[in-house]
């Protein structure tokens, strides 16, 4: 047919049109804006803990009244209390104040005014000779401070009993032996917990960015059909574009639009990382490791396969729900079918991560609706034979292609039927009689 | 070599929206195409330009099928209206002429010159909302006839333009005659068809009830309309007696009679001759589009039958 024949150069030319009119609108300048700075506003929330960490600060008076203790008490409870800082210009969370038994009146006038959090008083109980602590303080008692403080004490509480049982503090300090090694000699290390819950996390967030391009990108798509229709442009561009050429510029353009706006985002959050550390520095004063995971390229790869053939199949079905309304409110109501269909490939595969060998699972990751999610999941966590993901992209693509010659029928019988609401049924029954 | 529609029928469900529809429009003439709504104008256009498709019948142009025809053969101003209303003229109707082929650079030369005909050039960098309904109309006129098409198919081109505009339009209509265009249009308003047209069909649902020049369909009545003003008699009751003569209206200058076919007008010259009547003014004329379009389709029915009448099931 006449109408069919080419698809560029005219489907370049309405997708350039799209992207646009698209890229231009304030909707979407401000959402891209509010986008970016909540994507990098996110990046630096290991910041922001280490911050509050860094700013709060318990300071504690120590009365000792007990004698003999270990000469280097004072050392050991300071590094119990604020693990991992060597430096001495580090920040420490908690502050000690060592005092003598006959300051104890004086102390206890501080902490009522306020220059201490807590007051610590050191004794011997008479009976058992061990360390007696007794920690006055209004901060919660069941609060980290208060357990920090509790399990420091009790290092100290043993290394005083040693010390008494005649331990020096030089053997106390003495190095030990620990050597790591793998099962056999054969055997390499497997993945550990930590690692397996980041690549977890990491595929939920491909699966949502790939959910969420298509609920919002192509109902963008649905909406600029029906915004046509309903403008009546429609009538003109009829007689100068072909179904299938507006059809696919629309896709093009509209998603063309959506990777700009993912792509500034995904600017927003490698820039939020690369910047974690001088800010971190700026703010904390200290160095930290970036939390920059491995980005698995074979991942990554396939991510961007099924998200632009995913999005061609949604898209395409958007376009052709559109074109069934008259009017821009219409177009949510229309298009929920699909959303439904959208949502349960998200949840479904969200699920099957938890059991991604599952028979029921793996076929699933076939079916071209549930593919972009699925087989995401099933690479992600790398239980997958490259057979599989090539049948099920192989699928994938061939339904992309019957989704174009569907949606071009509907969408040509569509966009020239005017009411309320047109059935699917009138539909068919109009695609029988135009092209 | 013209523009052939050959037993073209279109049904849409129960209503038969054309029904063996054959025409012939001359090359570069402009032809008008009336009817009540829903006569099958917009229909038949629509099948011209390949938009739907014909249940039976062919459509050539210049001997080609018009399924085999480049798009840019064809102009076409739809009855709906509708611009982008984002875009600025400029923009959207460059964008228009690349849909059909042209170069970028052609395409804003040419738009900027028919602004310039339409008086609007001004109006190349507004956003289309901010024109008035008027104006948006013209852009869409040139969205239209930006490509440089053979065949120009305009759906009731002059509603809802004010005089000064229409007239505008009407020149633009003769500019594109002048290069030789061939002009196609619906309407209902006969003094612009009779002031326009060369040939002109009258559909009826569905059907073409009378086809032809201008001057073939007022004669095909084979009635004859005399206008008749003689001094001291504006009643001239005597005329009822004339045989074959039936009054239509009597004025206050004149009075309107149709004369059946058959009889001569000259009779009625000579009765009032034979009376000894001063002759102010006597003329013959061919029966109004007007009158032929409601003698054959009935009264100007302004009722909505575009739409296909839902069957409600109980």
């Amino acid at each position: 047919m006449n109408g069919w024949r080419t698809l560029f150069p005219n489907a370049w030319y309405v997708a350039v049109r799209e992207y646009r009119g698209r890229v231009r609108s304030r909707s979407f300048l401000l959402g891209t804006i509010l986008l970016a700075v909540i994507a990098f506003a996110a990046t630096q929330l290991p910041v922001l803990i280490d911050f509050s960490m860094s700013t709060s600060q318990t300071r504690v008076a120590v009365v000792v009244e007990a004698s003999g203790m270990p000469s280097d008490s004072q050392a050991l409870l300071d590094s119990q209390l604020n693990p991992g800082s060597t430096d001495p210009a580090a920040h420490k969370g908690f502050v000690l104040t060592w005092l003598s038994a006959a300051d104890a009146a004086a102390a206890q006038k501080d902490l009522e005014s306020g220059k201490y959090e807590a007051l610590l008083i050191v004794a011997r109980d008479a009976a058992t000779a061990d360390l007696a602590f007794t920690l006055r303080t209004d901060i919660p008692q069941d609060g980290g401070a208060v357990k920090t403080i509790s399990g420091a004490l009790a290092t100290l509480e043993i290394e005083d009993r040693l010390f008494r049982a005649g331990t020096s503090t030089a053997a106390l300090r003495a190095p030990f032996s620990l050597t790591l090694t793998p099962v056999s000699a054969t055997s390499g290390a497997t993945n550990n917990l930590s690692h397996e819950v980041s690549t977890n996390l990491f595929s939920t967030g491909l699966i949502v960015l790939i959910f969420m391009a298509i609920v919002t990108y192509g109902a963008w798509v649905a909406t600029s059909v029906a915004e046509e229709k309903g403008s009546r442009v429609m009538e003109l561009m009829l007689n100068a574009t072909t179904p299938l050429q507006m059809l696919a510029g629309k896709v093009i353009g509209n998603g063309g639009a959506g990777l700009t706006q993912y792509g500034t985002i995904m600017a927003a959050v490698i820039g939020g990382l690369l910047a974690q550390a001088p800010i971190h520095k700026l703010v904390v004063g200290t160095e930290s490791a970036s939390q920059f995971g491995g980005l698995d390229p074979v991942v990554l790869g396939a991510f961007v396969v099924l998200f632009v053939l995913g999005f061609l199949l949604y898209s395409l079905l958007y376009a052709a729900l559109g074109s069934l309304v008259s009017r821009q409110e219409d177009v949510q109501s229309a298009t929920s079918p699909l959303m439904m269909l959208c949502f349960l490939g998200y949840f479904g595969s969200i699920f099957a991560l938890q059991a991604i060998d599952e028979v029921g699972v793996k076929i699933a990751s076939f079916i071209p609706f549930f593919s972009p999610y699925l087989m995401l999941a099933r690479v992600s966590s790398g239980h997958v034979e490259p057979w599989e993901f090539a049948l099920a992209v192989a699928l994938l693509a061939a339904s992309v292609v019957v989704a174009l010659f569907v949606a071009a029928r509907i969408y040509s019988a569509g966009v020239l039927l005017y009411g309320q609401r047109v059935s699917l049924r009138e539909v068919l029954r109009a695609t029988r009689v135009s092209r | 070599m013209s523009l052939i529609l050959d037993s073209v029928s279109k049904r849409f469900g129960e209503v038969q929206a054309l029904g063996d529809v054959s025409l012939e429009i001359e090359p570069g003439r402009v032809f008008g195409f009336l009817g009540a709504n829903g006569a099958g104008k917009t229909t038949a256009m629509r099948i011209v330009l390949d938009i739907l498709r014909a249940d039976s019948g062919t459509i050539t142009w210049n001997g080609t099928l018009n399924t085999d025809l480049p798009r840019e053969t064809w102009g076409y101003l739809p009855e709906e209206r509708g611009l982008y209303a984002k875009m600025n003229v400029l923009e959207q109707l460059v964008f228009f002429a690349r849909l059909h082929g042209i170069k970028a650079k052609a395409a804003e030369r040419e738009t900027r010159e028919w602004l310039e005909r339409f008086r609007i050039p001004e109006y190349a960098d507004r956003r289309a909302e901010q024109l008035s309904k008027g104006n948006q109309q013209k852009i869409q006129f040139i969205a239209a006839i930006i490509h440089d098409p053979q065949v120009l198919l305009m759906d009731e081109p002059f509603t809802g333009l004010d005089p000064v505009n229409a007239a505008i339009l009407k020149e633009a209509f003769g500019e594109m005659k002048d290069r030789g265009k061939t002009l196609v249009f619906s309407t209902h308003q006969m003094e612009t068809v009779e002031e326009l047209c060369e040939s002109i069909a009258i559909l009826d649902r569905g059907r073409v009830v009378v086809s032809g020049s201008v001057r073939d369909v007022r004669r095909s009545t084979g009635r004859q309309m005399v206008r008749v003003a003689v001094e001291g008699d504006p009643e001239m009751a005597w005329l009822d007696g004339v045989d074959g003569v039936r009054v239509i209206r009597r004025g206050q200058d004149y009075v309107e009679a149709e004369v059946a076919p058959g009889h001569d007008p000259g009779a009625v010259l000579a009765t009032a001759l034979g009376r000894g009547c001063a002759i102010r003014q006597f003329e013959i004329a061919e029966p109004s589009l007007e009158q032929i379009f409601i003698e054959r389709v009935g009264q100007i029915d302004t009722t909505e039958r575009t739409l296909a009448p839902r069957t409600v099931t109980v």
